[in-house]
């Protein structure tokens, strides 16, 4: 009996140990996480106050770090090894969790941590030579001893702090999902920026571009994906005179026969939710009589905020920006002379090329009448809780093969049996273009700056106090001949592979044009003036166009009005189209919920404000104009069909309402834009009442859409969701469902800098914090904050600040 | 009485000291193995000195600074409030700790029964 008894009451105390020690799927370890000693509550506000002093081993002097009233850091150090030191100490003191993720996500390592559920995204970073890249580059970081010193002591001070902790002070993250922080890296630094790269230039619509012309044609294509669509102004002013004599362009091969794509091909994510605006005006546009620069770039929008604010101040340096939690430097900011900031530039620096191997072994592959040996790259993915997988990837000298022709692809839009081809899988020194820009004062500088700079390609718009502006279109482009790579490429072809590059002097760029302002929003970069080849998909027109007729009606403009601009909310594609599509309606015979619906439409003043019920009537009324307008030229042997730019759609709908595209080709009639417009409206309102009842409250904006600020490692409780957002993908303030504005900047150029900024979350990194999300109102209401750029360490600021010291240890 | 408090403070202790959470369990263990009376009296000793203390301990924290990210965590954990945050502590904190106490004491059972024969 007692024996009995003994063996059940330790059993038990086995199993409730076993319980609450470990995960459990992903459940968390509730005996760690709840321990009130060690567990989640020892991640609360008193923990992250910053200490007084600290030393630290590996600082060569003394730091001064003045934390403002939004936990701002301004940084000051007394040479450039201790500033990028200091500056990953504070990185990692608020955003640890978030930036060993980042890393992890890049480097395909997440199922080592979180579970199987995220092997098959483990696999495809891996297939995509992320992690080959990144080691690549992390080689090179050592090739260039400045910007090894800089990533070196940028690491040392993320350890620094990783150092300093005890399982009781990892961020929540870590205890919930139950693992500990590694050692930060060079390595981890390259997959952050590689990571970034494949944002901002892996969408592609190759796969099903080449699909699409096999099955509809080579004519449809070029007239729904046309190289420079309507309504188009580009981002290099047109007739800007090139200052540069154009290299020799490569002759497309002779037609051979093309690849035709696979069945399921499914379009990649398009430009049409991804977006930023910069823009600079000239003095002679503003009040002060110096330039304003502005920038917002929008990013899928998470807690903690992908950018950390930061001052930067060593001897010979003082800068302010945002910084990618992982990567030394400031992204996007300002100095006290000059100010810069990037959009996506959304050309093309990604091909896919067919590859033919010789037998079933894929050994070797077909390249110019020769067979190659492939190079095999042995991928080992650690899954918790299941073991290591290996996967064997192959590279030829285009790249790796990411999916083979008897799998099935990882994801839609990644072609069979293909290699990939992509810029920033050779080896680039962006860092030093960062490094270069972080300094810059006068234009020169800033051509250094873009001199180094490779991928992602990105749209810099700069100004400085001696009064120039300018836009640079930078990157590395290949030099291709027109149209080369919309479709599959032919791999066993020289003739088909990119032939060197653009020389980077010719890249697309302006500077002080004579209408006053640059600008960028992800569009065209060039008109048909331009020499090269680029690429052919950018975004839609809206954003571009409506920041371009604000600068051009105003003139005398202050800081306000640019903050004010970045908040606004005008949709000129419904100011464009309704005109014309309203008197339609108006005779469509409608029943009484449509009617009220258009009414709604006939009142609205095109601005997508969020207790507003027109927009969401128009979103609905959009979708289904394009769903009838291009789904029904869907042929068998396609699943999906990519829908065009809203530019295409919009020249259709206003100057060719008799187009073959708006005729149903399900129905023996013949219909124009007038049916599909009336059939559309009907299909919207019923759509609506479905999904929103009855005409009222729920029909606002900012209630049906809304928008997620998701918590980066996606655990619910942690983030902000339906949030009551004004604004559409197409109006400058671009906020989305789950993507918006991540961080609006408006510098004010001249003796004294002035700047404001905002971002929708906060400075601290942990989810106990006030300062994890304090911003997201002042956000959503359009504000942004003026930022403190510091002169000394000494200078008062206003509101609660506080001061640490670092010092090295003696 | 004596007992609970002795398991408290040694837990107390142990638990600034270090980031494990088991002494819970390890602490009542002992604690049943070595002084235990009755089955009853074990678990009890092990389910109020670590209920106590993590009680005591998770209120300390949830009035000076982590309330919020309790509430996120209660939020994750799908219960509506901060505060029932530190009733699960209690909860598993007791529930271990009692548990473990219990296992001590039929263990020492088993060897006084022995000595006896």
């Amino acid at each position: 009996m007692k024996i009995l008894r003994a063996v059940l009451a330790i059993t038990l105390a086995v199993v409730v140990f076993w319980g609450l020690n470990g995960r459990h799927g992903l459940f968390p370890p509730l005996g760690k996480l709840l321990n009130p000693f060690a567990g989640f509550w020892r991640n609360g506000s008193r923990e992250a106050k910053p200490p007084e002093s600290l030393t630290l081993p590996g600082l060569r002097d003394t730091v001064d770090i003045i934390w403002d009233a939004r936990h701002v850091p301004h940084i000051f150090a007394r040479n450039e090894h201790d500033l990028y030191f200091a500056q990953g100490y504070v990185v990692a003191r608020d955003r640890l969790w978030q930036m060993e993720f980042q890393a992890l996500y890049s480097a395909g390592r997440l199922s080592e941590f979180v579970g199987p559920a995220l092997v098959q995204q483990d696999r495809l970073q891996r297939r995509l030579g992320l992690v080959w890249s990144a080691e690549k580059m992390a080689r090179a970081f050592q090739n260039d001893p400045l910007i090894s010193e800089v990533v070196g002591a940028y690491r040392d001070g993320v350890n620094a702090y990783l150092h300093s902790l005890s399982p009781q002070d990892y961020p929540v993250e870590y205890k919930i999902l139950d693992y500990a922080p590694e050692p930060w890296t060079e390595l981890k630094t390259a997959l952050l920026m590689k990571s970034v790269a494949w944002t901002l230039s892996g969408r592609n619509q190759d796969l099903v571009m080449t699909r699409t012309r096999a099955i509809l044609g080579q004519e449809f294509v070029d007239s729904l994906f046309p190289d420079l669509p309507p309504f188009l102004e580009p981002v290099i002013p047109r007739g800007t005179a090139w200052d540069f004599r154009p290299v020799p362009l490569p002759q497309p091969p002779a037609a051979a026969a093309a690849s035709s794509g696979q069945n399921d091909a499914g379009p990649g994510e398009g430009p049409q939710g991804l977006g930023s605006n910069n823009w600079a005006v000239s003095g002679k546009m503003t009040r002060s009589g110096f330039p304003i620069l502005c920038n917002d770039p929008h990013l899928d929008l998470t807690l903690p905020s992908i950018w950390y604010e930061v001052q930067l101040s060593a001897p010979g340096l003082n800068v302010y920006g945002v910084t990618f939690t992982g990567a030394p430097g400031v992204v996007i900011g300002f100095n006290g002379r000059a100010a810069w900031g990037v959009t996506a530039a959304l050309s093309d620096v990604l091909d896919w090329f067919e590859v033919k191997f010789k037998d079933k072994d894929r050994r070797e592959y077909l390249y110019d009448g020769k067979w190659r040996p492939v190079e095999v790259r042995e991928e080992k993915i650690k899954v918790r809780g299941v073991g290591t997988s290996t996967d064997r990837v192959l590279y030829t000298h285009h790249g790796p093969v990411v999916c083979f022709e008897d799998e099935k692809p990882l994801a839609g839009w990644v072609p069979r049996g293909a290699a990939l081809r992509w810029g920033p899988h050779d080896v680039s020194n962006e860092l030093l273009s960062l490094y270069r820009l972080n300094r810059a004062s006068h234009y020169q500088d800033f051509l250094e700056a873009m001199k180094s700079f490779s991928f992602p390609a990105l749209n810099f718009v700069y100004a400085d106090a001696q009064g120039d502006i300018a836009l640079w279109h930078s990157g590395r482009f290949p030099l291709r001949w027109k149209g080369q790579g919309r479709y599959i490429l032919d791999g066993s072809k020289p003739a088909d592979e990119w032939q060197g590059w653009v020389p980077w002097e010719h890249n697309p760029h302006v500077k002080n044009p004579e209408r006053g302002f640059v600008s960028s929003a992800n569009q065209q970069p060039v008109d048909e003036t331009y020499p090269y080849y680029l690429g052919w998909e950018y975004g839609p027109f809206e954003r571009g166009r409506r920041i371009n007729e604000s600068l051009s009606a105003g003139k005398d403009f202050a800081p306000e009005d640019m903050i004010r601009m970045q908040a606004d909310n005008l949709n000129l594609r419904a100011r464009l189209l309704l005109p014309r599509l309203l008197p339609i309606l108006r005779q469509a015979g409608l029943e009484a919920e449509e009617r009220a619906c258009l009414e709604a439409l006939e009142k609205w003043d095109c601005q997508e404000r969020a207790d507003s019920a027109a927009p969401l009537i128009f979103d609905f009324l959009w979708n289904a104009l394009n769903e009838k307008t291009w789904n029904d030229e869907l042929k068998p042997g396609m699943d999906v069909l990519y829908w065009p730019l809203s530019n295409v759609f919009l020249d259709l709908a206003l100057n060719h309402p008799d187009s073959p595209f708006f005729d149903d080709k399900k129905t023996p009639a013949v219909e124009a834009f007038a049916d599909i417009a009336r059939s559309a409206f009907k299909t919207a309102c019923r759509r609506l009442a479905e999904k929103y009842g009855r005409f009222g409250q729920a029909w606002q904006w900012g209630r049906a859409r809304g928008t997620d600020i998701r918590h980066l490692g996606r655990l619910p409780g942690f983030g902000r969701e339906r949030l009551f957002t004004p604004g559409d993908t197409c109006t400058i303030n671009a906020i989305g469902r789950t993507h918006g504005p991540s961080w609006r900047m408006v510098v004010a150029l001249g003796p004294e800098v002035k700047a404001w900024g905002i971002y929708p979350g906060g400075e601290s990194g942990n989810p106990g914090s006030r300062f994890y999300d304090n911003a997201v109102e002042d956000w959503l209401a359009g504000r942004a904050y003026e930022l403190q750029f510091m002169s000394s360490p000494g200078q008062a600021l206003p509101g609660r600040t506080s001061k640490t010291e670092l010092r090295g240890e003696k | 009485m004596i007992g609970i408090i002795g398991c408290l403070v040694v837990l107390l202790v142990l638990h600034l000291i270090t980031p494990l959470w088991w002494w819970v369990m390890a602490v009542p263990f002992l604690y049943g193995l070595v002084f235990g009376r009755s089955a009853w009296r074990s678990f009890r000793t092990g389910a109020f000195s670590a209920g106590l203390l993590w009680l005591g301990a998770a209120i300390y924290f949830h009035v000076t600074g982590s309330a919020l990210i309790a509430r996120r965590v209660a939020v994750m954990m799908k219960l509506g409030s901060s505060w029932l945050m530190v009733a699960a502590a209690v909860t598993i904190a007791a529930l271990a700790a009692g548990v473990a106490g219990l296992a001590g004491y039929s263990l020492r059972a088993l060897f006084q029964q022995k000595r006896k024969r």
